[in-house]
């Protein structure tokens, strides 16, 4: 028997996680490491930028280890304790595959998503789901949370949720039940436009 | 770029879109709400755990309004309730009754714990056959599956790839497995709970257990097997105790048929069989014996 479709769907399966696993980042701080997600490369001096969770973080400093398995020494820029997030410049020692978020058109529900990370030191792991709830309405004040039916595992937090064409749709930062809670990207987007100023060197 | 990749992503979501629009979530109970299914203009398809007040329901439809339901009947064994909506006009979903889910099949589970509808994804991980409840309902062939359950699972449909309802979704028949009641199973019930308000189950009032009829006596009677079953306990004043089935009668044979299984029984005991008598071989004493046995409506929640 013949499966072309299947195979196709392997293939570009296998090349989606491919890409999304050259824009994610180990970070290592002390415990074990979290994951990250290259945002950009346009920082002070030609410095990159990676956005992780807060608590993936021990201190100021991290060292940020590439898919190639290249080392850098990264300095913390922006912490956000209620929202979860971090920001981190290193000098890139090339270049760099970022991420591209998708600003529309808006996550659909039932949408098939990505999360890659590094469980139990298993580097660059990928995960598949669909998205679980978009929100109608929310309370005043309450996070918003990208849900998705994505098993996720610790080691994913920092790192990438994205949709089939490689888009950033979120940063995976928790785990509710087998249900996976990501930060919404053009928060994230927001959060580093306003709290990011780049470090005097 | 990745062309497959995208369509399936697509067609899920539209698939959950269409059948979205079907999915109501039901306030019947102190916690979040449970989901349910609009399966025919005006009725509702829950689960009968679910629905813990049979007065004050309310649903709440896919555009968000709130309105109040009347429970048309419930059967605990099925764990299926249906419940009336006036003067609601939305979809109904498309039911797939033709072709039945294949083990494999890639499977969505819809529900609405609340304003929200929600949605995961897994496979069919088996298909049984002809499934008996412990409370002796009949499902014609009860889904398992393979993916995460959710606040919102039980009353909600499950859906294939087109978004066609395949059945409804419960979490309480088989110990927290989530298992999906086939939408032909639906369809009968649901008739039934509109028609009667309940499901109506024959009862004999005995309790079985399987032995081996020795050898020699299965070659003297020249019976067709050598399993049977004994009987280990009559409900007094039930209809087999009535009609003269006694402790230590081993039953072979009801309405011409072997019976090795206690759930061989039950397959004679559909709600049609209320009132109409059965015929029961059994040995009595190294004997064949034959009786009518007149099965009566079983009270609720009693097994056997």
């Amino acid at each position: 028997m013949t499966a072309p479709m299947t195979a196709r769907l392997a293939r570009e399966l296998a090349a989606a996680v491919d890409e999304l696993r050259r824009m994610t980042v180990q970070v290592r701080t002390r415990g074990p490491a979290g994951a990250g997600v290259v945002w950009d490369s346009e920082g002070s001096n030609g410095s990159a930028l990676v956005v992780t969770n807060a608590h993936v973080l021990r201190g100021d400093q991290a060292t940020i280890e590439l898919s190639d398995g290249t080392v850098a020494r990264a300095q913390v820029v922006a912490r956000d304790a209620k929202r979860d997030l971090a920001a981190l410049e290193f000098e890139p020692p090339r270049e760099l595959l970022f991420a591209v978020v998708r600003d529309s058109p808006p996550l659909r529900l039932g949408e098939v998503v990505i999360a890659i990370g590094h469980p139990g030191g298993l580097v660059g792991a990928a995960t598949l789901g669909i998205i679980h709830r978009v929100e109608q309405e929310r309370e005043a004040g309450a996070p918003r949370w990208i849900r998705a039916d994505v098993r996720l595992a610790p080691g994913f937090s920092g790192g990438p949720l994205a949709d089939t064409t490689g888009r950033l749709v979120g940063v995976n930062t928790m785990m509710q039940g087998s249900l996976a809670l990501a930060v919404p990207a053009a928060e994230v987007e927001a959060w580093v436009r306003r709290s990011h100023t780049p470090v005097a060197r | 770029m990745s062309t497959v990749l995208q369509s399936l992503s697509t067609e899920l979501a539209d698939a959950v879109q269409s059948a979205g629009r079907a999915v109501v979530a039901i306030q019947a109970r102190r916690r979040i709400p449970a989901s349910g299914v609009h399966w025919r203009p005006g009725v509702i398809v829950a689960t009968h755990h679910t629905i813990s007040r049979d007065e004050n329901i309310t649903v709440t439809l896919p555009d968000g309004t709130t309105v109040p339901a009347s429970l048309a009947g419930r059967d605990p064994s099925t764990d299926l309730a249906a419940l009336k909506l006036v003067g609601q006009s939305f979809p109904t979903p498309s039911i797939r009754l033709d072709t039945p889910p294949k083990v494999g099949e890639l499977v969505i589970a819809l529900g609405r714990p609340g304003p929200s509808l929600t949605a995961s994804w897994g496979v069919v991980s088996r298909v049984d056959g002809p499934w008996r409840t412990w409370q002796g309902a009949e499902i014609d062939s009860l889904l398992r599956l393979d993916l995460a359950i959710y606040d919102g699972f039980s009353g909600g449909p499950l859906i294939d790839g087109a978004g066609r309802v395949l059945g409804i979704n419960t979490s309480a028949l088989a110990r927290g497995v989530p298992v999906t009641i086939p939408g032909a199973t639906v369809e009968r019930i649901v008739t039934e709970l509109l028609e009667r308000g309940t499901i109506r189950r024959a009862y004999l009032g005995i309790g079985t257990q399987r032995v081996r009829v020795p050898e020699s006596l299965a070659r003297k009677l020249e019976l067709q097997g050598d399993v049977a079953l004994l009987i280990v306990s009559l409900e007094p004043g039930g209809p087999a105790d009535r009609d003269g089935l006694l402790l230590g009668d081993v039953l072979l044979e009801i309405e011409g048929a072997v019976v090795s299984d206690p759930a061989d029984i039950l397959a004679k005991l559909g709600g049609d069989r209320v009132g109409r008598p059965l015929t029961a071989r059994v040995i009595r004493g190294g004997q064949m014996k034959t009786l009518q046995v007149t099965p009566g409506e079983r009270p609720k929640s009693r097994a056997a």
